[in-house]
């Protein structure tokens, strides 16, 4: 197996694989989107809420927000023995919500509005700038929402990613002595994969391909051929920011990692192995 | 209820937070296109949820402020 990364920053992580079969990736893929665990509003205490916007769709906008997560800190509600039901300072965080509508005019109610006790200052809105709802002067939102780590099997809430797909390494072959010049390939490609380079059509953004196959249909000359590598793949990580996207990929190949090694002393207790 | 969805209902990414942005310079006479690009929102499934977008929570406050002014006097 071999690793190249193509980009790397907080939020985004695109690399090649290669030497590896889509059958692991996607074990990767699947583990990443709904066995990580982040940070969510879970349960909202609701003291007072005049606005226009029901308690329920209130609630459920609160807990599309993503929150700063510390997963060396939370432990998963059900892994925790407090057995109390809004939870402990080890397997909640609590936010307080509290706004006016100021006498003139129309007030935004954003993100940064959500602050979080000062039991746990480290679980806050990602982003400060979300709208949660618009107040007339007088409505009045009072409530505390109580935050919990969770898995995206649940609910969405807790998928830690956004895009996180892959896709076969593209292989595109130009045969020099049948190519014309003709131009239709560049015209065809949304990707724009092709340039002409001395009166030959010549490929440029090869990564960008998504095999599509229209560049090879319109090709007179039959000049073309798009093919694509099985064992090589491209991988996209995109994440909502509540945890870096190193975090998710090391985190998902851990978690992999304990659910192989369970599966694999069962099989030893009962003398499979 | 009128307000921006705060996550892209296909891929889950934030976009509440482009919203005014988003509006501002529209109204200003720029391109779409050209500030979700300046934005950074580069699937076409949040894309198309900034531009279809209309916020009718302002016209909701609207009556509200009204009846308000009504009864006060």
């Amino acid at each position: 197996m071999q690793i190249e990364i193509l980009k790397k920053s907080y939020a985004e992580v695109h690399f090649i694989v290669r030497g590896v079969s889509p059958r692991f990736m996607n074990s990767l893929r699947r583990a990443m989107m709904a066995d990580v665990p982040v940070m969510a509003v879970d349960d909202v205490y609701i003291v007072e809420n005049t606005s226009v916007m029901y308690d329920e769709v209130l609630a459920h906008r609160l807990g599309l927000i993503p929150l700063k997560t510390d997963l060396d800190y939370y432990v998963l509600p059900e892994e925790c023995g407090c057995g109390s039901e809004t939870g402990c300072h080890k397997c909640s965080a609590v936010l307080v919500l509290n706004v006016e509508g100021r006498e003139n005019g129309v007030t935004v109610v954003y993100s940064k509005d959500l602050k979080p006790h000062e039991a746990n200052p480290e679980v806050k809105p990602v982003n400060e700038k979300i709208p949660i709802v618009k107040l007339a002067p007088g409505q009045r939102i009072k409530l505390e929402a109580y935050a919990r780590l969770g898995k995206a099997i649940k609910h969405a809430k807790w998928s830690p990613v956004v895009r996180c797909t892959y896709k076969y390494y593209p292989v595109i072959l130009i045969v020099d002595s049948k190519c014309t010049g003709c131009g239709l390939c560049i015209d065809v490609c949304h990707k724009n994969v092709f340039t002409l380079k001395s009166g030959k059509a010549y490929v440029v953004n090869q990564l960008e391909c998504d095999l599509c196959d229209e560049c090879v249909d319109r090709c007179a000359q039959n000049a073309l051929n798009v093919d694509f590598d099985k064992n090589s793949l491209i991988f996209f990580l995109e994440t909502t920011g509540s945890l870096p996207a190193w975090k998710v990929l090391s985190e998902a190949c851990r978690i992999l990692k304990l659910k192989s090694e369970a599966f694999l002393k069962q099989l030893n207790e009962l003398g499979v192995v | 209820m009128g307000i921006v969805p705060i996550r892209c209902f296909t891929c889950g990414s934030i976009i509440g937070d482009k919203w005014e942005e988003f509006k501002r310079r529209v109204d200003a006479g720029e391109n779409p296109g050209k500030v979700l690009d300046d934005l950074g929102v580069k699937r076409y499934c949040c894309r198309s949820m900034l531009i279809s977008h209309v916020e009718i929570i302002d016209d909701l406050l609207k009556y509200f402020m009204v009846g308000r002014s009504i009864s006060n006097e």
